[in-house]
């Protein structure tokens, strides 16, 4: 089966209207879907809302697609600014409320990929009629939660944070192992460590055995970003006592 | 708070006959007056409204604690102004809420009257307490006026038919609720409004500008802007009533689309426009749905019938709310369309949704969820500046103006660098942070951490291990603004689990501002 390349989606879409078969992703999470790109009409599902859905859906926002979060307060827009995802094609529905199904049906009627954590359980009844939504509107259905039906379920199954010390030092970047399975393509489970985020604020591949073993880094003083700040100096004094 | 903002579009607006000025009648509740009520106070100010609206069905609240309706009608049925004025406090004083009456031409006019009645010489011990609350527009008591009638007992101000100019005259400038101009007319020497309505209009809109000549006019006892037309003297409104009631939505859909035709021709015939429509929706079990749609003469037919249907949609339960579908709603049983702030139809485009082009399938759905959940649930993030990580997204409902709250292009010192947070909560929540020996983790005012954090304890979750942390980052913000001043020390903590909090400490408490996962 050929590996559908995240084409130029840049076409005006109608929905019921395939562009290519593939919503883009970025390219090191490329390697975790079954057809290298979130397959239009499918419902993926990750563990748990993090900076992992919010990269999953970066790439089709800044291709061009709209993109609705629904259910989730608290989604860091500027992280997933920071990853791609244009604002200015976003939705945010935080309160969906008890019509919730409702909600995400007429999201994906308007939007090409719809990130969700079910504010309620959902009955294998509602997942249906969503799943059947999704295919017939050719969107993404990408859920926040544990989803049965999901084609693709991603999770991070380990994450640690380097920058940080005892007291000093910032944090820079996770690395995380996400791990990928599913059904029919997708049953192979692939993992992939990825610096979740890199120091830039992007998404880069990571290698285990980078890490130093004395892990997390030691920061030198010169590195804390206020050093400007009288507090540094407390700060420091503060370690000498504890050391002393 | 403006005294001219609301008269605008004030009950004047609806206006009596032509050529007769409206009589306002204005009731001020000064203990209830404030910009932010609390939940006791709007509760009873909901009931200060229900009992003015027992006397005048058609009552504008114009701010907290203070509103205006027409006066002619009610006083006529109620025996004179002073009369009705006297019953509607006597009524408001049962809810144990002091009140007050100014009845004038206009609503600014009013609005002093009603400022000016203050009851001074009957209840001075009161006069402290509502001292501080006096709003901004009034900043002295005004003289009262020769040739108006004010009953110090009762708080009612009346001034005659007429009078108004008058009464107006010997206002202070001050009173006007743009206080550069009104120092700049005292130091040109117009101390009353009287020196400043004497100009020719014209110099003053050559001189003072747009909001010169607002309050200008509204020193000369007239609006603050010329009404756009005479009021219609037909109800250009329309209804449909379903002979059985129509259980189904596409019936009532196709039935809204030939009567927003009827409105719009309606409109059209008159030379207007509107700017919302309000669609009105009543079921057979006798429930209502009432709701304004923006349409600043932009909206088709089918447009409006598409409104329709989201409406319906809306009000339909949830289809696995099994109660709801024991009980049917029995089916819409009248429908009403009717135009909401006529203005005369000069042609305009509009851009309805702001800079972005947003394509009409994105419009509909995001209008549909607005149908079912509110205008306030669907919202575009705007990313600025600030310091907080929750701060620097704006979110904007859909179809209004995106503008960020802090200006991007700032430096803002003393934000957190690094990476963004993929979990910012709008609202921090609480956690506890202690030591080693289990004590909390405090900061002092030099910022000296008491002990090295060891456990971090999220409500409703088990405790983690804090493996690195690194703070305190203070940040004092607003320290001018004693309502919105600020003091927070900020960590970064990382912990057993592989995740990475920002907590804050802000008068002694710990609190996440946002998760790093």
């Amino acid at each position: 089966m050929p590996v559908g390349e995240p084409g130029p989606s840049r076409v005006p879409e109608l929905p019921g209207v395939s562009g290519s078969g593939t919503l883009p992703v970025l390219p090191v999470l490329r390697e975790l879907l079954p057809r290298g790109g979130l397959a239009r009409g499918s419902v993926l599902a990750v563990a748990e809302f993090g900076l992992l859905c919010l990269a999953l859906v970066a790439a089709a926002s800044a291709d061009g697609a709209w993109c609705g979060i629904a259910g989730i307060p608290e989604a860091g827009v500027l992280a997933a600014a920071g990853l791609g995802l244009d604002a200015g094609r976003t939705l945010l529905v935080p309160e969906p409320g008890p019509a919730w199904p409702q909600v995400v049906a007429s999201l994906l009627d308007g939007c090409e990929i719809v990130l969700l954590r079910p504010p309620a359980r959902a009955s294998a009844q509602v997942r249906q009629r969503l799943e059947a939504t999704v295919r017939r509107g050719r969107g993404v259905l990408l859920v926040a939660g544990d989803w049965p039906g999901a084609q693709v379920r991603l999770r991070v199954v380990t994450q640690r944070w380097t920058g940080l010390g005892d007291g000093h030092g910032r944090l820079r970047a996770c690395c995380a192992e996400v791990v990928a399975d599913g059904r029919g393509e997708a049953a192979m489970t692939r993992t992939r460590w990825l610096w979740l985020p890199a120091e830039n604020g992007g998404v880069a591949v990571a290698d285990p055995r980078d890490l130093p073993a004395d892990f997390p880094f030691d920061v030198p003083a010169a590195d804390l970003p206020f050093t400007d700040l009288p507090f540094t100096r407390a700060a420091s004094a503060l370690r000498a006592v504890s050391a002393g | 708070m403006s005294a001219r903002g609301p008269s605008a579009r004030g009950p004047s607006a609806r206006g009596p006959a032509a050529g007769q000025p409206p009589r306002i009648m204005v009731v001020s509740c000064p203990d209830l007056h404030g910009p932010d009520p609390d939940p006791v106070s709007a509760r009873l100010l909901e009931q200060v409204i229900a009992v003015v609206i027992a006397f005048c069905p058609k009552v504008e609240v114009v701010e907290p604690g203070i509103c205006a309706f027409g006066a002619r009608g009610p006083a006529r049925y109620f025996g004179g102004e002073m009369a009705l004025a006297a019953r509607i406090i006597a009524a408001v004083a049962d809810l144990g809420v002091e009140s007050r009456a100014g009845v004038a031409d206009g609503l600014f006019a009013a609005l002093l009257a009603a400022r000016a009645a203050s009851p001074a010489a009957a209840a001075p011990a009161r006069k402290e307490s509502v001292g501080p609350r006096v709003p901004s527009y009034v900043r002295c008591a005004p003289p009262t006026p020769q040739g108006a009638l004010a009953d110090s007992s009762n708080a009612i101000m009346v001034v005659p038919p007429g009078g108004t100019a008058q009464f107006l005259a010997a206002q202070p400038v001050s009173v006007l609720a743009d206080q550069d101009l009104a120092g700049l007319l005292k130091r040109l020497g117009l101390g009353a409004l009287g020196d400043f309505a004497a100009l020719p209009a014209r110099d003053v809109a050559s001189r003072f500008g747009d909001a010169g000549e607002c309050a200008h006019r509204l020193a000369r006892g007239l609006d603050p802007r010329p009404l756009a037309a005479r009021p219609p003297p037909a109800d250009l409104s329309v209804a449909r009533e379903f002979g059985p009631p129509e259980a189904r939505a596409e019936p009532v859909v196709f039935a809204a689309k030939a009567l927003a035709e009827q409105l719009h021709a309606g409109l059209a015939a008159r030379g207007l426009t509107c700017v919302r429509v309000q669609i009105r929706a009543t079921w057979a079990d006798g429930r209502e749905s009432s709701r304004l749609w923006r349409h600043d003469g932009l909206l088709s037919a089918a447009g409006v019938a598409d409104r329709v249907r989201w409406q319906l949609d809306g009000c339909r339960p949830p289809p696995g709310d099994a109660d709801a579908e024991q009980h049917p709603q029995g089916g819409v049983a009248a429908l009403r369309l009717a135009p909401d702030l006529l203005v005369r139809a000069a042609g305009q485009q509009l851009a309805l949704w702001g800079e972005t082009v947003v394509s009409d399938r994105v419009a509909r759905a995001a209008m549909r969820v607005q149908a079912m959940l509110g205008h306030e649930a669907v919202l575009r993030p705007v990313l600025g500046g600030g310091r907080d990580f929750a701060g620097q997204v704006t979110p904007v409902p859909f179809g209004e103006k995106k503008e960020p709250r802090l200006a991007a292009d700032q430096p803002w010192p003393g934000r957190v660098i690094g990476p963004a947070p993929g979990v910012v909560y709008p609202a921090a929540c609480e956690a506890e942070v202690t030591d080693d020996a289990g004590e909390i983790v405090t900061v002092s005012g030099r910022c000296v951490v008491s002990a090295a954090p060891a456990r971090l304890a999220v409500p409703g979750e088990p405790p983690r291990r804090v493996t690195g942390w690194a703070g305190p980052w203070p940040l004092a913000e607003r320290w001018w603004d004693p309502a919105a001043a600020r003091r927070r020390a900020r960590f970064q903590l990382a912990t057993d689990d592989g995740r990475a909090w920002l907590a804050v400490v802000q008068d002694g408490r710990w609190l996440i501002e946002a998760g790093y996962w």
